[in-house]
This record gives structure tokens, sequence and C-alpha cells, in this order.
């Protein structure tokens, strides 16, 4: 930490009096009394900048304890098994009406205050043929800026399918707009035509830059050598008709590699036209002996011009990976100011527990970026990159090193945990993958997921969640591999095919005989920066661990999947954790305030919004099999009472 | 050889299992609870099914031996202390507050018993 902090102390003195100004929040207005324009949350990320944060005031660190359930739904999209659901949105609220979309492609439209349905659209795509399974992160809403009056489909909201359909539907009736592609569905898997292994899934919802939808789309990572070229949509809001397209890949490697998508959210910057997209990383994910030559794109995150497609910057942030680090969630836009001068910036937070902090017009570091050496692979074929980028401020939300074993794991299977960890490579981050297993640390789970933080842009202070995980992988030689699993693409113990390359491997979570955590805790992490002069505020460990009904102890934290908001009355708001539980939490002690329990984990951000003067925190609780079987189609709204 | 025994504090810890089943059932079928389907519910459920069979037979069979006596003396209380130590990591106070109360059954019946006992024995040096 000391030395982290000295190797970059230097770099402190330009932002020591920075202060943050308001990004435009043209569409957030201050709560009111009942007649008063409501306060919406119309995007994924609350705004396109992706911020999660909201204006409204009337829940209150003070009063946070009286929350209670105004009302909640159940979609009824829920299923476990072979056809798991995997529901992860944040609904919108916009245009007077709750939206959500679910992971059988479903939108509902609600009443806000009560929950009460307005109208359902089922896009009815799901014929069992999804190779992702069945996911949904929401909805995306646009409104014309010129309205035909009269005229349906001025106001759209958009679901997309795991068979790379886009059904845009008209934000009052639900009917589905004729002129968006054929008959309100845009089949954007057609698009994509080059080694086309399996259908595009469309997760995250489009984000949306003036008539403009941007659009990418998840892959089925790990089975193929080349796969799915990782492509972005530049997308005509009203018909569906494509406007642009982004090839991530130099089209001379495309009979290398693969994927190298962006499916997590995209941001936008509404005063430059410049939309933000964090990209993964290439396939085939933990070997890249066949795809050594530089791909610039990839694992990065690349700024374009919304409305043609055009990149303006981009910035690798992990060379030639091969440890499946992708660039996860859309990068927080946040203005700072450095003696009085305003510094356009974003804050990208990675997998690997880095926070890249941007000046976004030009790529530019705002805070120093090192490269540092790190170990060669000794894998035949494979050539690891020699220096990987290194962000020591703001501190990254996990250490460089493996944690230790966790002695009452180890001691309860018999020395389990530690004579494993004995066989494998661990040389900390970014130990190349190897024939005898390396430690996975930070792992492909991150560090930080795909909701990446939220900010307050009017102090510089950003929230985000961060996992301690360690996983195992171990390369298999192609005849081993063969041998064993025959043409599978997948096995119950981890195993990935990569098919076409030397290797496929075996991802394994590093636990012992009873599915206790080898490493110490804790599992999860809160953190709360200044992003003015990029200096931790706090970092507590966050949520709790449940087994077979028993919580852990809060000091062990809990592994996360979601994201913070932040309110300007100083609260964060938060689901994440494996117990199933929401959050209150104080913004400048990191304190946990109020909690209640839902009915699965809430594994994206809530949305905040206000109606008829009344502040409400909605929260989506789906599960998510990563963190715990616990699956639901909950879909609940917290208030003051009146 | 069978002797009388203490039946005090026998129907509190019968209350007491009562009172831990009937919260397990509800917490193992309400998602509010965070409990819906999990197995430390179902533990504890077991555990106190344990514990109304063996409260039941203090109360109901007062004569009974001693090897049986101990038996049941210490498995109560072991279902007590796990049962506790259970709805302590289930953060379930009501589980928590009901072995309380069957470790205040269980002290009124081995303090009955061994009072009962000391009145006997002082009875035959008389």
């Amino acid at each position: 930490m000391s030395k982290i902090k000295t190797l970059t102390i230097g770099a402190l003195g330009f932002a020591a009096a920075a202060a943050v100004t308001l990004l435009p929040m043209n569409h957030a207005t201050a709560q009111g009394p009942n007649n008063d324009p409501p306060q919406v949350w119309d995007a994924f990320g609350g705004n396109q900048q992706a911020q999660k944060y909201s204006t409204a005031t009337q829940i209150t660190p003070d009063n946070v304890k009286g929350l209670k359930k105004a009302w909640d739904i159940h979609t009824g999209d829920v299923s476990s098994g072979a056809h798991a659901t995997t529901w992860g949105a944040t609904p919108l609220f916009a245009n007077n009406t709750v939206y959500t979309g679910t992971p059988r492609y479903n939108i509902f439209a609600l009443e806000p205050d009560t929950g009460k349905m307005k109208w359902k659209y089922a896009a009815n795509g799901s014929k069992g043929d999804e190779n992702q399974g069945l996911k949904n992160r929401g909805v995306a809403y646009w409104a014309a800026s010129n309205p035909a009056a009269g005229q349906p489909c001025q106001k759209m909201v958009y679901v997309g399918n795991m068979i790379g359909q886009l059904h845009g539907v008209d934000a009052d009736t639900g009917k589905p707009c004729a002129g968006f592609g054929k008959g309100g569905v845009v089949d954007v898997n057609a698009w994509l035509t080059t080694n086309a292994k399996w259908k595009i899934g469309l997760i995250q919802p489009p984000a949306v830059y003036k008539d403009t939808l941007i659009l990418g789309w998840a892959g089925n990572d790990w089975v193929y050598k080349t796969e799915n070229p990782g492509t972005v949509y530049g997308i005509d809001a009203r018909t569906g008709a494509l406007k642009w397209t982004f090839n991530i890949i130099p089209s001379d490697m495309l009979n290398q590699t693969g994927t190298a998508n962006v499916w997590a959210g995209i941001s936008v910057d509404p005063e430059t036209g410049l939309a933000f997209l964090p990209v993964s990383s290439p396939s085939p994910n933990y070997y890249g002996g066949d795809r050594l030559k530089e791909m610039p794109y990839v694992t990065s995150t690349t700024a374009v011009n919304a409305e043609t497609g055009e990149v303006k910057w981009s910035r690798q942030e992990i060379h030639h990976d091969i440890w499946d680090l992708d660039i996860n969630s859309a990068p927080t836009l946040v203005d700072l100011n450095k003696n009085g001068q305003k510094i356009p910036a974003l804050v990208q937070a990675t997998k690997m527990g880095f926070l890249f902090v941007l000046n976004r017009n030009t790529g530019e570091p705002i805070y120093p970026i090192e490269e540092r050496p790190y170990p060669a692979s000794d894998v035949k074929g494979e050539v690891a990159a020699k220096t990987q980028p290194y962000v020591p401020l703001p501190e990254p939300t996990v250490a460089d090193t493996t944690p230790p074993v966790s002695t009452l794991a180890d001691i309860t299977s018999f020395g389990e945990c530690s004579r494993w960890k004995a066989r494998i490579r661990d040389e900390g981050r970014y130990t190349p993958p190897s024939l005898r297993g390396s430690v996975s640390y930070p792992a492909t789970v991150g560090g930080v997921e795909w909701g990446g933080g939220a900010v307050d842009p009017t102090t510089g202070t950003y929230v985000v969640n961060s996992d301690s995980v360690v996983q195992v992988y171990t390369l298999v030689p192609r005849a081993e591999a063969d041998k064993k699993y025959g043409n599978a693409l997948r096995a119950k113990d981890g195993y990935a095919a990569q098919q076409g390359s030397a290797y496929g491997f075996k991802l394994e979570n590093f636990l012992n005989m009873w599915g206790m955590p080898c490493w110490t805790p804790p599992y999860g992490n809160l953190l709360s920066y200044d992003l003015n002069t990029g200096k931790l505020n706090w970092k507590k460990p966050f949520g709790q661990v449940q087994k077979w009904g028993f919580y852990m102890p809060e000091s062990w934290g809990s592994v996360t999947i979601g994201a913070p908001v932040i309110t300007k009355s100083g609260l964060v708001f938060i689901g994440a954790s494996m117990d199933s539980r929401v959050r209150a939490i104080d913004l400048k002690s990191g304190n946990v305030l109020w909690k209640a329990i839902v009915d699965a984990p809430a594994v994206a951000q809530p949305a905040v919004y206000t109606y008829k003067g009344k502040q409400y925190v909605v929260f989506a609780a789906g599960g998510n099999g990563i963190l715990t079987p616990r699956l639901s189609d909950q879909l609940v709204a917290f208030a003051l009472p009146n | 050889m069978t002797q009388r025994h203490s039946t005090r504090g026998a129907w509190l810890i019968i209350l007491a299992s009562l009172i831990a089943g009937a919260i397990c059932v509800y917490d193992y079928y309400t998602p509010e609870t965070g409990l819906i389907g999990t197995g430390g519910v179902e533990l504890v459920a077991g555990a106190a099914a344990l514990m109304l069979l063996a409260s039941l037979v203090l109360a109901m069979v007062p004569s009974r031996s001693g090897l049986l006596q101990g038996f049941l003396v210490v498995s109560i209380l072991l279902d007590i202390i796990g049962s506790s130590v259970a709805g302590y990591f289930l953060e379930s106070p009501i589980i928590m507050a009901a072995e309380a109360l069957a470790l205040i059954g269980w002290l009124m019946n081995v303090i009955g018993d061994a009072a009962d006992r000391s009145v006997e024995i002082d009875d035959v040096e008389d």
C-alpha cells in the first residue's frame, strides 16, 4: 500500500484542489410537490453518462430507517435448472411509467406508485435455442426530440433477446412499432455472418444518443478459438436501420480469434456525442498463442462518434489478455475541475480492480498509468505480454497478491487448501495460465463486475463494489482434452473446449471439499473514492455470505454482482450481495443504515425516481446462479410511509 | 432401575420446541425471511422435533432410569446449544428466544430434579 502511495504521490498535486461540476442533467428535476415533474431514471445507469446518481433528497440518512416496501410485483419470468433465468435488470422510470424487461423477453409497464400493470409486451423470442441461457438487464427508452403529433412510436421502449433480436414498442401502449425493423423487430443476429458460431445475446439494453441506438452484444465465451467477432452497431432508433458498424477485431485476425465484443453497458456524452465502449477480451480467452498480433481495440475503452461509429480514441487496459479480464462496465462520466479548469473525465472500472480515470475527450490518463513487468508464460506457444498497464491511483480495489490460505478452510479440509496452493503457479496479478494450474487473482468475476461504480458529480465521490475471488485455471493440451472430454464444449468440472486452439482449459473456484473458500476474507468490499484527489475515502467489507441460510460474519463480506447508486441526500443504495438483502449506506462513513430482505440477490443497481412528490427506490431481485441458486422474478419498490 | 424424576420445566421445553418448530415452518415458506427453503432452517426444525420428543418423555414419563434421565438432559442441552448457535447464524431472534425459553425449562428440570433427589437423600439420612 505504502509503495503504491509512494509511486503516485507526485501525481496528486494537480488534483489536490479539484472540485467537480455537474454534467448536464437535463432530464432530472428537483423533487417537489405533487404537481412537479418527476425525476426520471431513463437509462440503465440512471442517465446516459452512467453516473447512477439521483438528485432526490426525500430519503435521507436520518429517515432511511423508516423505509418500507411500497409495492412489489412478480413477473412470472423465472426458472431454474437447464433454462435458469438471470435477471439483472435496472428498471427505468420515464414517461410517468416504470419499465422493465425480463429474462423471457417481456416488457412490463407499471404504475410508478403502485406497481399496477399498465401494459405488457411479449417478445416471444424464446424457443429454447438460447445458447447463453435466459438473461436480461432491462430495457432502453427513447423519445423523439420532434414528436409527430398523434403518431404512435414517438416514444419507444426496446428489449433485446438472447437470439439476437431487438424489439421496439410504443412506450404508451406497448404495441410493436411497425416501422421498426420488420413489424417491430430488428434481427441483429443476421448482420453478423463471419464465424457465426452461435446466436448473439442482446442482454444489455442499448445506449441512446439523439436518434441513434448504440448496441453491443454478449457472446458464448470459452468454447471456440474463432468465434463471432466483436461488433458494435449504430441503429436508427425509429426504423431500426443499421447506420454504422464498428468492427473491433482487425480483418486479418478473423481466422485466429473472435469475440472482443461489448457486452456491458455503453455510456454517452450528450455534449460531444461520443459513445464509450468497454471492449471485452478475444477468444480463445485463456490461450493467446494464435493471436499474438497486436489488436489495439480489444480489452480497451474506446470512444466512438455515436452517430457514425468513427473512432475518436482508444486505450487498451490490458495487453494480450489471457485471463478473460474483459473491460466489463460502462465508463462513468464526470467532470473534474483542476485549478478552476474543467476536465471532462471518465472512470473505467475493471475486473482487474483498476480504476482508469481518463480524459474522455482524448483518452489521456488524468492520473498516471504505469507499465509494469509481469511474469512470462511457461506454456509452449504462448507469449504473455512483458508489461501491463498498472493504475496506482486511485488505489486498486483488489490487492496485487493472492490472499493467504484460510486457516479455517485449510484445517477443516485436512490441509487440502494449502496442498492445492502448493501445486499451482502463483505469482500474483497476471500469473499466466499453465498446465499445472495457475492462480487467477483478480479472477474473471472481478474485481469490479459489470455494474461499475456510481458518482456524485457535485462532490466527485465515487462508490464501487468489488470482489475478492480466487480461481484456478489449468490449460489442458488438446490431445488430452479430446481424449477426456471428446467433442464436449463444456463440462461440469469447469472445462471449456476452446475448440480449434492448442489448449482447452479448466476453471475452478479455489474451494475446499466442503465448498469453503480457501482464501481469507473479505470476499467483497464497498469502496468510496474522492476523484478530485484519487484518494480512498473508505473501504469496508460489504454484504454477507449466506450458506444453507446461515449468515457468515459481516467482516467476511460477500461476492457481489450489481452496483450502487448515490443520492444527493448522501445515501448509497445497493443490493448485489449473496444474502438477498438490499441496503442503504451512509455515503460519508460507509456504515449500513438500513437493510431489507428481497426474494433473491438484486444483481443490478436499483433505480431511484420521484413521482407525485414521493421518492422510490426500486430493485429487481432476479438473482444470478454465479452467486447463489436463489432466483426470483420480484420487482420491489421501497419508499417512506406517508 | 427406574425412579421418579422431576417433570418441572418440561412443559416449558415443549412450548419452546413448538415455538421453534412453528417459526421454522414460517421461515421455510416465507420469502421475506430470507430463509426460504434453506437447509439451516430444516436443521433447526429437525432439532426442534427431537427436543419435542425428548421433553414429552420428560413430562409424561416421570418414572425413568437414571441413564435415560441423563441421556435426555444432555441431549436437550446439546439441542438447545446447537439450535441457539444456528439461530444466531440464521439471524433469527425468535429461534434464539425460543431456545432461551427452553434453557429456562431445562434449568428448572435439572435443578428441580437435583432438589428432589436432595430431599430423598435427606429423608434417608433422617
